[in-house]
């Protein structure tokens, strides 16, 4: 079997995570698939262009002529297309920060910026791995139902059911907006186990219930437009689905 | 001269066709999208006529993180901020959180700021270890990859150093990758001292295979291109990392206070990249391990100093990966000696100090009273990073953020002039090689440099 890793606009943290989280069974993946582009880790075999793959993990969002070249590639030579990460799975903050920028404003010679946009703005994915960085856990148990031939799956509960798990103390009852009831799980809690109020970082969960949440906050004391600036943030473009279920 | 608007950023339009001078010009060598650095970039090195220039393109697209921090509330700097970069992001948060509460006046007590030391160091360890093993030594020595190594066990101390130092970041931090742990005001969640001290110890037994690692990243034979430029680094009583308050050095033996290195960056608008170029003093400035361990190898420690002593340093930018090396020791046993240090305390968790301290609840920005100017400046791993903010009545009103990647792209421009002007008898396929490795041995960051994009304004 034959893989790649791409990344188009983002931090590059999905990568760099799966590089240190994965450590010694890093060098394992080339024991299982060829893999002719990982830029991270090795030089892509045939510089720039585009392997034909059978598995392609692509983190980044969708910003410039060359990522929405790129993509389009990447789809044409992928049996199999992965987002990585919420970049590309969402757009993450790029998605609202870029929609209040004056594009135009200058031009460069080569590049041209566009809105953000998640991969699924462009071409079909076929399976989303959501998180702001991507979990090395997740990834690993994607990975092998899929050399399996068993379907991967996204986490089907919200951050609620981990932070609850971990018998943390609710940050809505302390006035926090906690976006905890309306985010995608997986990631095991961590920021309202750091006292953090949750972001959504994964975007929205399978059951997320806007119009449920915003009467829970209203018990709790929570100004409504203060979480729904929350809920911009990471959400990116799902946020459009959420917010006209809630308002619908 | 090719730089447009040499200074001026104010309209970046202005000459859209370089120099318009009319000289035609050839690009004589041309990287293509640059491999085994983080982020998208490229080099090209033009002739016209006698004259040879070097542009170094950002390809990576903005996202926009510090103008969407405009208007929004104080405390979600850090969050953001850590998005900047996949690689340096505790950096990032610590910064922003400090820029922050110092607009904010708001002062975090001695032990957030010694285990936030320690959060830096780790996270310079991993950037460093993640750099010279997958990024920079493989192709130095020919390889296409860390994996074809021949030398096994050092491919194994390597990687058990970055998984060590990722997993103490994700103790301390609460996540491996953008830690929620580093709030306004301190910790989100309490830290035990002696729980530190468990993956500390796990960290010093590994000073072996960073021994091993060290010397073999020393032993390397580079290519000489001194060349002499500005170069400057936070100057501390001890090695520079993080220090609140620290002034900065210059190589001309002159000291500038973070408001005065700030008001002297110029932002400069380049037609071919996405981010800008930063200029210090309306010209060039070298940041980096290189700049810390020549300004201040004396206060490396004692293991590290040895090995520093081993090298004859001269501003040669090759260097740069031998000056990581010795910084992978000096932090290791930094580490060590901080953990030491905090091995009693107790750090309860302070952040988000308006929760529970009377003030109505949920009634965010925390700090809807309070105005002021913050600047943040540290040693991130590939230089000094620095964090500038201005909030009013709680919310942010201007973020920026000068990386080192966005200080050093001069420097890299002029160093691959200098690289083509002696070495051009190689021939151009080998010499695209060795242009390669001196970009790569930058460190480059395009993920952070983009974060001064070329659409924001001033």
């Amino acid at each position: 079997m034959k893989a790649a890793f791409y990344s188009l606009t983002s931090c590059e943290g999905c990568l760099t995570t799966l590089i240190t989280n994965l450590g010694p069974n890093l060098e394992a993946l080339w024991r299982i698939f060829d893999i002719d582009y990982f830029k991270l880790v090795r030089e892509p075999v045939g510089g720039e262009k585009v392997p034909r793959v059978d598995i392609a993990f692509v983190e980044g969002a969708v910003v410039t002529n060359l990522d929405r070249k790129r993509i389009s590639q990447i789809r044409a030579n992928s049996s199999f297309v992965v987002a990585l990460g919420t970049c590309a799975s969402c757009g993450n903050i790029a998605y609202s920060a870029s929609r209040g920028v004056d594009l135009k404003r200058r031009r460069l010679r080569e590049i041209e910026v566009f809105e953000a946009e998640p991969l699924s703005s462009h071409v079909n994915v076929d399976f989303e791995l959501s998180g702001c960085p991507v979990s090395a856990e997740e990834f690993t148990e994607a990975l092998l139902r899929l050399l399996n031939g068993i379907e991967p799956k996204q986490p089907d509960f919200s951050v609620c059911y981990e932070c609850k798990m971990r018998g943390n103390r609710c940050l809505l009852e302390v006035g926090k907006a906690c976006l905890g009831p309306l985010a995608m799980g997986g990631c095991g809690a961590a920021c309202p186990s750091v006292g953090a109020p949750c972001y959504s970082c994964r975007g929205p969960a399978v059951e997320a219930d806007l119009t449920a949440y915003l009467k829970t906050i209203r018990r709790h004391g929570i100004p409504e437009e203060r979480a729904l600036s929350a809920v911009r943030a990471f959400t990116g473009k799902k946020i459009l689905g959420l917010l006209k279920d809630g308002k619908g | 001269m090719r730089d447009s608007g040499n200074g001026k950023t104010a309209d970046g339009n202005g000459n859209k066709n370089g120099n318009g001078s009319g000289t035609v010009s050839e690009v004589i060598l041309d990287t293509n999208e640059l491999r085994l650095i983080e982020g998208h970039g490229r080099l090209k090195v033009r002739l016209s006529g006698n004259r040879i220039d070097a542009e170094f393109h950002n390809l990576e697209g903005p996202r926009f993180l510090t103008s969407y921090l405009r208007g929004k509330p104080a405390e979600m700097a850090p969050l953001v901020a850590s998005r900047i970069c996949g690689l340096c992001y505790t950096a990032h948060s610590i910064n922003a959180a400090e820029a922050v509460e110092e607009a904010l006046g708001v002062t975090p007590d001695g032990d957030v700021v010694e285990l936030r030391r320690l959060l830096y160091l780790a996270n310079n360890l991993r950037s460093h270890m993640m750099h010279l093993l997958f990024l920079s030594v493989p192709p130095i020595k020919g390889l296409i990859s860390v994996f074809r190594l021949r030398e096994k066990d050092l491919v194994a101390a390597g990687t058990r150093l970055l998984s060590t130092s990722t997993q103490l970041i994700e103790h301390w931090g609460g996540r491996s990758v953008h830690v929620p742990n580093v709030v306004v005001g301190g910790f989100g969640a309490l830290i035990r001292g002696r729980e530190l001290m468990e993956s500390i110890s796990r960290l010093e037994s590994l000073r072996g295979d960073a021994r091993k690692f060290v010397e073999h990243v020393l032993e390397m034979e580079l290519p000489e291109l001194e060349r002499f430029r500005t170069m400057i680094s936070l100057k501390a009583d001890a090695y520079p990392t993080y220090a609140r308050e620290a002034p900065l050095i210059i190589n001309d033996g002159s000291t500038v206070t973070d408001e005065e290195y700030v008001n002297d960056l110029e932002e400069v608008v380049k037609e071919y990249s996405t981010s800008k170029h930063v200029y210090f003093r309306g010209s060039e400035a070298t940041v980096g391990a290189l700049s810390r361990i020549m300004l201040n190898r004396r206060r490396l420690n004692p293991e590290a100093r040895d090995y520093a002593e081993r090298i004859e340093w001269r501003i040669n930018p090759f260097l740069m990966i031998k000056a990581q090396a010795v910084e992978v020791m000096h932090y290791l046993e930094e580490i060590v000696e901080a953990g030491e240090r905090l091995s009693d305390a107790t750090i309860s968790p302070n952040g988000y100090p308006c929760v529970g301290n009377g003030k109505e609840r949920g009634a965010d920005p925390c700090f809807s009273d309070r105005s002021g100017k913050g600047i943040a400046i540290a040693e991130a791993p590939r230089g000094t990073l620095c964090h500038a903010c201005e909030i009013e009545g709680g919310l942010i009103k201007d973020y920026r953020v000068y990386t080192p990647t966005a200080v050093n792209s001069k420097s890299i421009e002029m160093d691959s002039v200098e690289l083509v002007k002696r070495f051009r008898p190689l021939g151009g396929e080998k010499l695209k090689y060795v242009l390669e490795d001196l970009v790569r041995c930058y460190d480059p960051c395009l993920s952070c440099a983009v974060s001064l994009d070329f659409l924001s304004d001033r």
